[in-house]
């Protein structure tokens, strides 16, 4: 029954291989029936980022898979199937047929080694925190989950507030600043229409939740998020909604946002009352006054909108976990590369000294004072920040042409948020960490 | 008394301009081997280490700058900032005239978040040196190195004030500003700094265009208010070609080059090299407006050069008149060197065959004696090109007879194919070589001898008009003739599936009624080619066909049938490209 169901999901998220006009001359495809498939994510496979789509529809569909972290880049293990290889070929994913001596010398291999399988169980549900009236390609996570072909919803204010996270194993944060001063782009885009409707949009939310200011509404926002981990949801967070989520946490009793934003000015002592027990990810920040600068604290290590302080892009460094003892970390820096090359976000990175002692560091740029790819536990779930805009946009603009990830198919960037959309699906129990 | 400056990089503002200058002054009085064990120790990281070497140095001499620098360097990440005031204070005491000295403790005082006290010890240099700006910048870079701009501005406002000079301090202060984001505030000390620092004016451009875009016709607006002065002007003309707006930037650029000097000839052509980096067609006309006004300001041997750079800037933006003109000049001045009347030549009578005046482009080349060989044979392929273009194919077999070149050969190619003779072009293709011509050129000779392969006709007339109508540019009348020419026995002996592919390929970007025919062209070649090259590619156009008319889903089935059903075809990655399109998985582009 699972795998007809798989059939018709497959059917519907691709189309019918081909309509009755076409149905007599579709070659049949040769189902070799091999015992399984492999997905190998090593320099081999031809499309990355849609292995994992191929994966978690399997995942899906009902029928388990397996994660084979460290091996062969961190491979797939699917059953192997006409609908499963049909979905691949269209993907351009590269699969190998394997028998059941050639899985067994795999997972000898694997149990040798610093490797582990781990079986995936349960497609998670997922979904993105975006405002209404966001750009539908402005979001790398969006783009990411588009590109492999995962479902999602959106969710926002209301949604979030109205208790509708339960609903969702999984939920991504990108570029929305939870402080509540429109990402500080209110003074210097004073007169841009998309910030004109961004004000008018978290205004009207704020008045209709019963905020009195955007900078309240938001706070109530993050505490929801922090809630949800806290309950054992999995959150994943780029760019600046990072930085701001713990900072809109750590003032829950301090005014922290510039006039423009609430009326009132930041608290002048706004620094010394921030509660950092509060927060997530980061301690001991001190936050940018000027409400011209588009920077939010300290937390972020390059400061690209801070001209005096900005720092040059360099290359950021995945660590190495044991795979057996620390699954976790593991699942998600599983990628065919080591060294990826950094891009700037609104917040591109975080200052190692800013960092909770608990925090598991899991990329970093070697001899600098940041890290880019940080991942801890808050209560029942797991929270993952990776800071940056776009992993194939370096040097991201406002009003630059979207990513156009067919062209990027093997972005070891990419894969890090990846990770952790499929990373809900691992077999809880077999999670050390 | 302002330090030396020159253009410097972002992240080196003010504090490392001051920091070097005292690094050299230090240089001069280094007490030697002591002092160089702790910059060893500095440069490993043993930070605690070299900070007792450079205590110990200061113990046996108080006023070594050296190791005061060194203990400023190494004791705030130690913690033990606190440890170097003490030692500043000995030493300023035991040499009070000493500014580099002064400069240190008044970077504690600051560092150490003790105002007052920085405050005493500047207005106590300020006192002593009362015409010396050297207090006021060393006190606002201490403030900027704390990111205190708003106190280290008011200060450099202050020094401005007493010294009784309004232009000290510009630079500074334009850099304060910009940094807070106050970019108007910024266009407005750069501008005036300028007239005393004209040499800093790419400096000011380069801070200036970091301005968001949001500032920046906030920028422009004060930079352009009233009549400016020329390197204002020319401040805002960089700027906003830098942003993107040359037809602005050269209209407020241009009357700072009206008074003929030296200068405005190296501006002109500043301006010029600058919109070369952009593409766009509004740039390549300022830079050739640019490059004329150059022409006409530069004097002696690079004046006939530059003339005949800017006439070839002209026609390349389609200014023909201007460029006649300024061609002629050449031509008239005897005293302009041989290249520069070769390259005027050359471009005249490349702006005829472009202007389609074929026969006087044909008489001016066999008269002219003054053009190398190498852009005869140019122009000779060029004016082929041109007679080809209209339909004069044996005028242009003529033109190109007594060259032997690859790119001379695979012209004949072209020009057999035209004449419907398949062998003799493939031969000639053959003979250029992969190489010859641009890529365009090499790219359409591959596909065109892909097809000549499959048609195994010798000669096939009704082909070669078909092409030649195409190559005149008469899109409907080529998917016509093509069709037609696909009827032909010969094609259907060989090669029909390809012809009717190229039709279909040319009628598919056309109106609506040679889409049909397009379509129906597309249906019978993936229907009757069997495993051949043509039905994948066939099935590809059909699909982006139905994209562009709106048929996703149908565009979808034959993607994916495409890549089921001919997985070791070549179109098969660009097929999956448009399937993700037409999913909406990537941005339509």
């Amino acid at each position: 029954m699972k795998r007809r169901a798989f059939v018709t999901a497959i059917g519907r998220y691709g189309g019918l291989a081909a309509g009755a006009r076409l149905a007599g001359i579709l070659p049949a495809i040769d189902d070799g029936g091999a015992a399984s498939l492999l997905l190998p994510m090593d320099e081999s496979q031809g499309d990355h980022l849609k292995a994992y789509g191929v994966t978690y529809r399997v995942v899906q569909a009902g029928i388990r898979a397996e994660w084979l972290l460290n091996y062969r880049g961190g491979s797939f293990l699917l059953p192997d199937g006409p609908a499963i290889r049909r979905d691949a070929s269209l993907a351009g994913v590269r699969f190998e047929p394997v028998d059941d001596a050639q899985v067994s010398a795999a997972r000898g291999e694997i149990e040798a080694s610093n490797m582990d399988a781990v079986p995936l169980e349960r497609a998670p549900k997922v979904a993105v925190y975006v405002p209404p009236n966001a750009p539908p390609w402005d979001d790398a996570v969006t783009m990411a989950l588009q590109y492999a072909g995962i479902p999602f919803d959106t969710v926002w204010d209301f949604e979030v507030l109205g208790g509708k996270l339960a609903r969702y194993d999984w939920l991504h944060l990108h570029h929305e600043d939870f402080t509540g001063q429109y990402s500080k782009f209110y003074l210097i885009y004073a007169g841009a229409p998309w910030l004109a409707e961004m004000v008018r949009f978290n205004a009207d939310a704020a008045k209709r939740l019963g905020f009195e200011t955007v900078p309240a509404l938001k706070k109530a926002v993050a505490r929801t998020i922090r809630d949800y981990v806290a309950n054992g949801g999995f959150l994943f967070a780029m760019c600046t909604a990072t930085e701001t989520l713990d900072l809109a946490l750590a003032a829950e009793q301090v005014d922290i946002a510039a006039a423009f934003a609430d009326g009132t000015p930041m608290d002048p002592e706004a620094d010394r009352k921030l509660d950092w027990s509060r927060a997530l990810a980061f301690r001991g920040a001190h936050l940018e006054p000027n409400p011209q600068i588009a920077s939010f604290s300290d937390i972020d290590g390059h400061q690209v909108n801070a001209l005096a302080r900005r720092q040059p892009l360099g290359a950021f460094k995945l660590f190495n976990f044991s795979a057996k003892i620390d699954p976790v970390p593991t699942i998600l820096v599983q990628n065919h590369r080591q060294v990826i090359t950094d891009f700037y976000g609104l917040t591109t990175s975080f200052l190692r000294e800013r960092l909770k002692p608990a925090d598991i560091v899991l990329g970093d740029e070697e001899g600098a004072p940041w890290v880019k790819y940080i991942n801890g536990d808050h209560g029942k779930g797991t929270w993952t920040f990776y800071g940056g805009h776009d992993p194939e946009d370096q040097q991201h603009q406002i009003g630059d042409p979207p990513t156009d990830l067919s062209l990027h198919p093997h972005s070891p960037g990419y894969r890090l948020i990846l990770n952790n959309v499929l990373f809900p699906a691992a077999k809880k129990r077999e999670l050390k960490t | 008394m302002r330090p030396a400056r020159s253009h410097r990089s972002r992240g080196q503002g003010l504090s490392r301009v001051g920091g070097l200058a005292l690094l050299v002054l230090a240089a001069r009085s280094l007490p030697a081997q002591a002092i160089g064990q702790g910059f060893e120790l500095e440069r490993g990281g043993q930070f605690a280490q070299a900070a007792a070497i450079y205590f110990a140095t200061l113990r046996a001499e108080p006023t070594n700058l050296s190791a005061l620098l060194g203990l400023e360097r190494v004791l705030p990440g130690l913690g033990r900032l606190p440890e170097l005031l003490p030692v500043a204070q000995r030493a300023t005491s035991a040499s009070p005239a000493n500014g580099a000295l002064r400069s240190v403790l008044l970077r504690t005082y600051v560092g150490l978040n003790e105002p007052d006290s920085a405050r005493a010890v500047a207005q106590r240099w300020i006192a002593a040196a009362p015409r010396d700006e050297a207090p006021y910048r060393e006190w606002a870079i201490a403030l900027e190195d704390q990111r205190r701009h708003e106190a280290a501005r008011a200060v450099l406002v202050d020094g401005r004030r007493a010294l009784g000079r309004p232009e000290a301090f510009g630079i500074e202060l334009a850099e304060l500003a910009a940094r807070s984001g106050e970019w108007e505030g910024a266009a407005r000390e750069w501008a005036a700094a300028l007239s005393g620092a004209p040499a800093q004016l790419p400096y000011a451009a380069s801070e200036l265009g970091e301005a968001p875009a949001p500032h920046r016709d906030r920028i422009a607006r004060v930079l352009t208010a009233g009549d400016p002065p020329p390197l204002t002007r020319r401040l805002a003309g960089e700027l906003l070609l830098n942003w993107g707006q040359p037809e602005r930037a050269w209209a407020v650029y241009a009357p700072s080059l009206a008074a003929p000097s030296a200068d405005a000839a190296v501006a002109a052509r500043h301006f010029a090299d600058l919109a070369a980096a952009r593409t766009t067609p509004a740039a390549r006309r300022v830079r050739a407006l640019a490059l004329a006004r150059y022409a006409e300001l530069a004097t002696g041997p690079v004046a006939g050069r530059a003339r005949a750079e800017a006439a070839r800037a002209l026609l390349e933006i389609g200014d023909r008149v201007a460029a006649r003109g300024v061609l002629e000049a050449v031509a008239r001045d005897s005293t302009a060197p041989a290249d520069a009347q070769a390259l005027a030549q050359t471009t005249l009578v490349a702006a005829l065959i472009d202007g389609g005046q074929l026969g006087e482009a044909a008489q001016r080349l066999a008269r002219e004696t003054r053009l190398t060989e190498e852009d005869r044979a140019t122009l000779r392929l060029r004016l082929a090109r041109g007679w080809i273009a209209q339909g004069e194919v044996d005028r242009a077999d003529a033109t190109v007879a007594p060259d032997s070149s690859v790119e001379a050969l695979a012209l004949k190619g072209w020009i057999a194919l035209y004449r419907g003779g398949l062998k003799e072009a493939e031969q000639l293709f053959r003979a250029a070589g992969p190489y010859a011509g641009d890529r365009r050129d090499a790219t359409d000779r591959t596909e065109t001898l892909a097809l000549l392969e499959r048609v195994a006709a010798d000669s096939f007339a009704e082909l070669g008009g078909a092409l030649l109508a195409l190559a005149r540019g008469d899109s409907a009348r080529a998917a016509a003739a093509l069709r037609h020419a696909a009827d032909h026995p010969l094609a259907r002996a060989s090669g029909r599936p390809d012809i009717l592919l190229l039709a279909g390929r040319v009628g598919a970007r056309l109106g609506p009624v040679e889409q049909q025919a397009a379509l129906a062209v597309f249906a019978e070649v993936v229907r009757t080619d069997g495993s051949g090259a043509a039905a994948p590619a066939a099935e590809l156009e059909w699909a982006c066909l139905l994209e562009r008319r709106l048929q996703p889903a149908d565009a979808i089935q034959h993607l994916e049938h495409l890549i089921l059903s001919y997985p070791g075809s070549a179109v098969v990655p660009e097929a999956r490209r448009e399937l993700d399109r037409a999913k909406g998985a990537i941005p339509k582009s």
